[in-house]
C-alpha cells in the first residue's frame, strides 16, 4: 500500500517536475524563513526535568539555594592587612550593573549594633531551657566576678565603649544571645576579623556579591567576567582575585558548545562528503549529499518556529541527523542507479521497506517525546520532523533527480555483492562471542545524574572552586532543608522544628538558620511572658538582690544599672524580619526566607541525608530536604527509571513494526539482529570500559534503536527482492556516514555532545557488521 | 544706610573670617612644630594617673599604672591601684589580664571593634599622629604653652562615645603629658602621664 502511494506520486510528479522542484524549494525557503527567527539557548535546562516531579521540585529548590546565585570572589594575598584593604579596593570597583550588594564581611558584626540588638531583645529569643541555664550559671560568685569585671572595665581606657552596655546588661546576658549567632554565619569555614571574611589562615578574604545576570545567560555573564577582570586591575601586586559562580559555568559551556557546533556541523558535511565521493562515484551523489542539508534546514526551520528558544544541545544533534537522514535517500539512490526498471515500479519496491525503517526511527524517537526533560522532548520533535523530511525528499523527489548508472558506474564491493564465499561458521561465532562477553559486562553499567558530569569545567575554574573550598569550605554544597508554607507563622514554626530535629541529631554541624533568632511570633511570645515571670520570681529576685549588693560593694550608684531593671519588665516589640535587617541580618534573612517558605543550610553530609532518607517518624513534618548530593542519586535513579521506560517502549514498538512489515518469525528475528547486537555491545563495552550513562546518552540509545533497526529491515528486505541489489552498500555507506557523524561528536569539548559520540560509535559500529555480515550468514546466503 | 550694608558685611562675615584663617593658620604652624619635635620618638615609658567623673559610680575613680608605647604598634596599659589589670597590645593582637581572672587571656583587634577604636585612639595619642588625628576629629588650638588641642569626632561611630578630648603635650611638644575624655552626657576622664622616659630600651617582654 505503502509502495503503491510512492508509485502513484512519483508517476504524478513525472510530467510535472517544474511543480515538484517548486514545492521543493518551498520548503526549503520556509526552513530558512524560520532559521532566521532562531534564537539559541545555552544553559544545562535543556537537561533538567520541567515536570512536577521530585527531581524537578529539588532542582528548582537547589535553584534557590542561597550561594547558588551568589558571585563568589576569593582574594589571596599574604599579608590580611593589605588583604582587607584590597578586599575593599575590589569591593568599590564592582560596581551596578554588573555586581550589586557586593560584601566583605558579615556587615552587621563589625559594629556594636548586633550585640545591643541582641541584649536588646533576649526576652523574645530566650525559651524556657535557656532561662534555666541562665539561673543555674548566675550564682553569687559569678554574679561578683561579673560586676568586678564591668568595674574593671570601666577602670581601663576600654570603659569608654563599655559603658553603656555595662550599664544596660551587667549580668552579660547577651552572651546567651550570641550563643544563637552561632548559627547564622552562612560561611562555616571563614573567620570574621575586622569586619571582613578571612580564612582561617589568614592569607584569604572573600567577597560575596548579588548579580542581577541570570545565571543561564551565557552573553550577560561575558560582560560580567569582563567587568571582573577590569575591576581586579585595583588590587595591588601581590594579591590576586578569582571569582566562583555558575556564571563562569554557563559562559564556559555556552563557548565550548558554540565552538563544537561550528566544528561538528563543519567537520561531518566534510567526512559524508567525503564517503559519497568514494562510494557514490556520480554527480548525482550530491543529491544525496543534499538530502541531510535540507533536512537540517527545514527541521531546524520548524524547530525555531515552534519553540521560542532552541536549545544549542538539539542543535548540536544536528550533526548527527545528518548522518542518519541519508540512508533512505543512499538506498533510493543505488535502487534507482543500479536497474534500468521501470522508476514508479522500483519506487514502489524500495518504499516498503524504507518506509518501514522510517517508522521504526520515528517510533523511536517518539518515545523521548513523553520525557519529563524538555531538551529531549525538542529533540524528538527535530528528529522526527528531520526523519519525515528525509523520507520524503528521497522518496518523492530524489527518484525524479537519479538516472541509472552505465554498466559498472556504481560501486561494487566483493565482500558485500556475494563475489566470493563468506565465512559463515567464523561470522556467527565471532559473533556470538561478541555478545556473550558483552553480556558479561552489562551488569557493570552505571548512570551517573551529577549535574557537573554533565558540564565543562575548565581546569582554572576547578581550581578556583577547590582553592574557595579550601579556604572557606563549601558554601555552594550545602544541603537545604526547606518549609514551605503560604502562612509566614506556620512556616517559622516549622523551620524551627527542623532547626530543633536537626540540633539534636547533628549537634557538631554546622548548621545555617534563622530559627535562634526569628522564633514564631507566639513563642515569642510564651519567651516574653516567661522572661518577665522569671525576673519577678524567685530566682530573679535572688540574682537582682546579688548584683545590687556586688555593685554596691565596687561603688556604684544606685541609678548604674537602671537601664538593665527598665529593660527586665518591659519587654521589647516583636522580632520580624524587617527588624532583622534592620540590626544588620538582611543578607541572612534574604538568603533564608525564600518566597512562601524558610530555608535551613545543613552540611552535605551522609549523617544528614540519612536523617531525611525513607520514613523516619522523628522527622518534622512538610520538609523538603535537598542535597547536591542527594539530588545527583535522585537524578540518576529518574535517569534510570526513564531509560528502562524508552527502552522497554523503543524495543516493543520497533518489534510490532518490525512484525507488521515481515510477518514471518525468522525474519523478524533476523531483522532484530542488528539493534540486539547494538545495544548489547554498547551495554557492554560501556559497563566494561567504565562509561557511564547520563542524560545525554540515553538519547542515543534512542538513536542506536532506530538505526539499528532500519539495517535489519533493509538487510532483510532485501532478501525478498525489494530494492533489488544495492541494498549492501546503501548501508554501509548510510552506516559509515552516521558514524562519520558520531565520529566528530567524539571530538567535542562538551562532555555531554561526547559521551553521545562515544556511545553510539560503539552501538552503531557493533551493529553495522552485524547488519553487513551477521544476517546473511545466519540467513544462509550462498551467492 | 548704603554705607550700612558693607560694614555690616565687613563686620560679621569678615572680620570672623579672617580670625578663624588666622586660628587655622596658628593651628597649623603648631600642628607642623608638633610633628618635627614628636618625630623621632621611638620608645615612651610613664606613669599615668587617671581620675574618671562617671555618673554611675558614687565616687570619682582614681588609678594608677604605668604606661608602655614602642613604634610602630606595641603599647602596654598598666593599672597597678586600686587593682592589677591591663592590657597589651602588639600589632593586631594582644593580651589582656585581670586581678581575679587568672592568666592573660589573648584577644584579637579584627574580632574587637570596640577594643580596636580604644588601641587606634591610644596609639595615635603615643605616636603624636597628627595626620591620623585630623583625619579622624575636627583641630582646635586651645592653648601653646603647653601646646593643647581639643579634638572633636567626625565620625558617627565615634560620637557615640565620645563628645571631645583634650589633648595637653609636654612644653617641648614630645609626648602628650594629659588626656581629657568627654563622654556624651557629662561623664569624663583625665589622664596624666608623669616621669616620661623617652627612648630608653624597653624589655621585649613588656610586649
Amino acid at each position: 500500500m505503502i509502495g503503491s502511494l510512492f508509485a502513484a506520486l512519483y508517476r504524478y510528479f513525472a510530467p510535472r517536475r517544474a511543480l515538484l522542484f517548486a514545492l521543493t524549494l518551498l520548503l526549503l525557503g520556509g526552513g530558512l524563513a524560520g532559521l532566521s527567527q532562531l534564537q539559541v539557548r545555552e544553559d544545562i535546562e535543556a537537561l533538567l526535568p520541567d515536570d512536577l516531579s521530585q527531581v524537578a521540585a529539588d532542582f528548582r529548590r537547589l535553584r534557590e539555594a542561597p550561594f547558588a546565585r551568589k558571585v563568589l570572589i576569593h582574594l589571596r594575598g599574604s599579608d590580611p592587612a593589605s588583604l582587607s584593604d584590597s578586599a575593599d579596593r575590589l569591593a568599590a570597583a564592582l560596581a551596578p550593573p554588573y555586581f550589586t550588594r557586593v560584601m566583605t564581611g558579615p556587615a552587621s558584626l563589625d559594629t556594636a549594633r548586633l550585640p545591643e540588638w541582641l541584649a536588646a531583645n533576649l526576652p523574645n529569643l530566650l525559651d524556657g531551657d535557656d532561662l534555666n541555664r541562665l539561673a543555674a550559671t548566675l550564682t553569687p560568685e559569678r554574679i561578683d566576678i561579673l560586676v568586678e569585671t564591668a568595674y574593671q572595665q570601666l577602670l581601663s581606657p576600654e570603659g569608654w565603649v563599655t559603658k553603656g552596655m555595662v550599664r544596660r546588661d551587667p549580668l552579660d546576658l547577651r552572651a546567651f544571645g550570641l550563643e544563637k549567632l552561632r548559627f547564622v554565619n552562612p560561611i562555616g569555614q571563614a573567620r570574621i576579623d575586622d569586619g571582613y571574611f578571612l580564612s582561617a589562615d589568614g592569607r584569604g578574604a572573600l567577597i560575596v556579591a548579588d548579580s542581577p545576570v541570570s545565571l543561564t545567560d551565557s552573553q550577560g555573564a561575558e560582560r560580567l567576567l569582563a567587568t571582573f577582570d577590569e575591576a581586579r586591575t585595583v588590587l595591588p601586586a601581590g594579591v590576586t582575585a578569582t571569582l566562583v559562580s555558575g556564571h563562569r559555568h554557563t559562559l564556559a559551556n555556552a563557548s565550548a558548545i558554540k565552538g563544537d557546533l561550528m566544528r561538528v556541523l563543519s567537520l561531518s558535511s566534510l567526512a559524508v562528503l567525503a564517503i559519497y565521493l568514494f562510494f557514490l562515484r556520480s554527480w548525482q551523489g550530491v543529491f544525496v549529499f543534499l538530502v541531510p542539508s535540507a533536512i537540517l534546514l527545514v527541521a531546524s526551520g520548524v524547530i525555531a518556529l515552534a519553540y521560542d528558544q532552541v536549545f544549542a544541545v538539539t542543535l548540536g544533534f544536528g550533526g548527527v541527523l545528518l548522518g542518519i537522514a541519508d540512508e533512505y535517500a543512499m538506498h533510493i539512490y543505488f535502487a534507482c542507479r543500479g536497474s534500468g526498471r521501470e522508476r514508479a515500479e522500483l519506487v514502489g519496491e524500495v518504499a516498503g521497506p524504507v518506509t518501514g525503517g522510517a517508522l521504526a526511527t520515528l517510533a523511536s524517537f517518539a518515545v523521548m517525546l513523553v520525557s519529563s526533560l524538555p531538551g529531549q522532548r525538542q529533540l524528538a520533535i527535530y528528529a522526527m520532523t528531520g526523519i519525515v523530511a528525509a523520507l520524503l525528499l528521497s522518496l518523492v523527489v530524489l527518484p525524479h533527480l537519479v538516472r541509472p548508472a552505465p554498466a559498472g558506474g556504481t560501486l561494487r564491493l566483493p565482500l558485500f555483492t556475494g563475489g566470493q564465499r563468506r565465512p559463515r561458521k567464523t561470522i556467527v561465532a565471532l559473533w556470538l562471542a561478541l555478545l556473550a562477553v558483552s553480556a558479561l559486562f552489562v551488569g557493570d553499567l552505571r548512570f551517573d545524574g551529577e549535574l557537573r558530569a554533565m558540564s565543562l569545567i575548565p581546569e582554572e575554574l576547578r581550581r578556583a572552586e577547590h582553592d574557595l573550598r579550601q579556604a572557606f569550605g563549601d558554601p555552594r554544597g550545602q544541603a537545604m532543608a526547606v518549609v514551605e508554607d503560604t502562612d509566614s507563622e506556620t512556616a517559622l514554626a516549622r523551620n524551627r522544628e527542623v532547626f530543633r530535629f536537626l540540633r539534636e541529631r547533628l549537634p557538631e554541624a554546622a548548621i545555617v538558620s534563622l530559627a535562634p533568632l526569628l522564633p514564631p511570633a507566639a513563642d515569642q511570645r510564651q519567651n516574653a511572658e516567661n522572661w518577665r515571670a522569671f525576673w519577678t520570681g524567685e530566682e530573679g529576685r535572688r540574682i537582682l538582690a546579688a548584683l545590687d549588693a556586688a555593685g554596691a560593694r565596687l561603688g556604684f550608684s544606685a541609678q548604674a544599672f537602671a537601664p538593665f531593671h527598665a529593660g527586665l519588665t518591659a519587654p521589647p516589640p516583636a522580632i520580624t524580619s524587617d527588624s532583622l535587617r534592620q540590626a544588620g541580618l538582611g543578607p541572612l534573612v534574604d538568603a533564608l526566607l525564600v518566597k512562601n517558605g524558610v530555608l535551613t543550610l545543613v552540611p552535605d553530609s551522609a549523617e544528614a541525608r540519612e536523617l531525611f532518607a525513607g520514613e523516619n517518624p522523628a522527622r518534622p513534618a512538610g520538609v523538603h530536604f535537598v542535597s547536591p548530593t542527594g539530588f545527583g542519586t535522585e537524578v540518576a535513579a529518574a535517569i534510570q527509571r526513564d531509560f528502562s521506560r524508552y527502552l522497554l517502549l523503543s524495543l516493543l514498538l520497533v518489534s510490532a513494526l518490525v512484525v507488521a512489515i515481515f510477518r514471518d518469525r525468522r525474519r523478524i528475528l533476523l531483522a532484530l539482529v542488528p539493534v540486539v547486537t547494538g545495544l548489547l555491545a554498547m551495554f557492554g563495552i560501556m559497563g566494561g570500559l567504565g562509561i557511564p550513562f547520563n542524560l545525554f546518552n540515553i538519547v542515543a540509545t534512542v538513536l542506536v534503536i532506530g538505526l539499528c533497526v532500519d539495517y535489519g529491515i533493509f538487510m532483510v528486505g532485501n532478501g525478498t527482492g525489494a530494492g533489488a541489489g544495492g541494498v549492501d552498500l546503501s548501508v554501509l555507506v548510510s552506516g559509515l556516514t552516521t558514524l562519520a557523524g558520531f565520529g566528530v561528536l567524539v571530538l567535542a569539548r562538551h562532555p555531554a555532545l561526547h559521551s553521545i559520540g562515544v556511545t553510539v560509535l560503539i552501538g552503531i559500529g557493533a551493529a553495522i557488521p552485524a547488519a553487513l555480515l551477521v544476517i546473511p550468514a545466519l540467513r544462509g546466503e550462498r551467492e | 544706610m548704603k554705607y550700612l550694608l558693607p560694614l555690616w558685611l565687613l563686620l560679621f562675615v569678615f572680620l570672623p573670617l579672617a580670625a578663624w584663617a588666622e586660628e587655622d593658620a596658628e593651628l597649623e604652624r603648631v600642628l607642623a612644630g608638633l610633628k618635627v619635635s614628636a618625630a623621632g620618638i621611638e620608645t615612651l615609658a610613664s606613669d599615668f594617673t587617671q581620675e574618671k567623673h562617671l555618673e554611675i559610680f558614687r565616687e570619682t575613680l582614681v588609678s594608677q599604672g604605668r604606661f608602655y608605647f614602642a613604634r610602630p604598634d606595641k603599647l602596654r596599659w598598666e593599672t597597678t591601684a586600686p587593682v592589677a589589670s591591663g592590657f597589651l597590645l602588639n600589632g593586631s593582637g594582644g593580651k589582656r589580664w585581670h586581678q581575679r581572672a587568672g592568666a592573660p587571656v589573648p584577644f584579637d583587634l579584627g574580632r574587637e571593634p570596640g577594643m580596636k577604636l580604644i588601641a587606634e585612639q591610644l596609639l595615635a595619642w603615643a605616636r603624636v599622629d597628627l595626620d591620623w588625628l585630623k583625619e579622624r576629629y575636627h583641630l582646635t588650638l586651645v592653648g601653646t604653652a603647653p601646646v593643647t588641642l581639643r579634638l572633636v569626632p567626625r565620625q558617627v561611630a565615634a560620637k557615640q562615645y565620645l563628645d571631645y578630648l583634650l589633648i595637653a603635650f609636654d612644653a617641648k611638644g614630645r609626648h602628650v603629658a594629659s588626656v581629657e575624655v568627654h563622654e556624651q552626657g557629662g561623664d569624663y576622664t583625665l589622664i596624666r602621664f608623669d616621669a616620661a622616659v623617652l627612648n630608653q630600651p624597653l624589655d621585649p617582654a613588656l610586649f
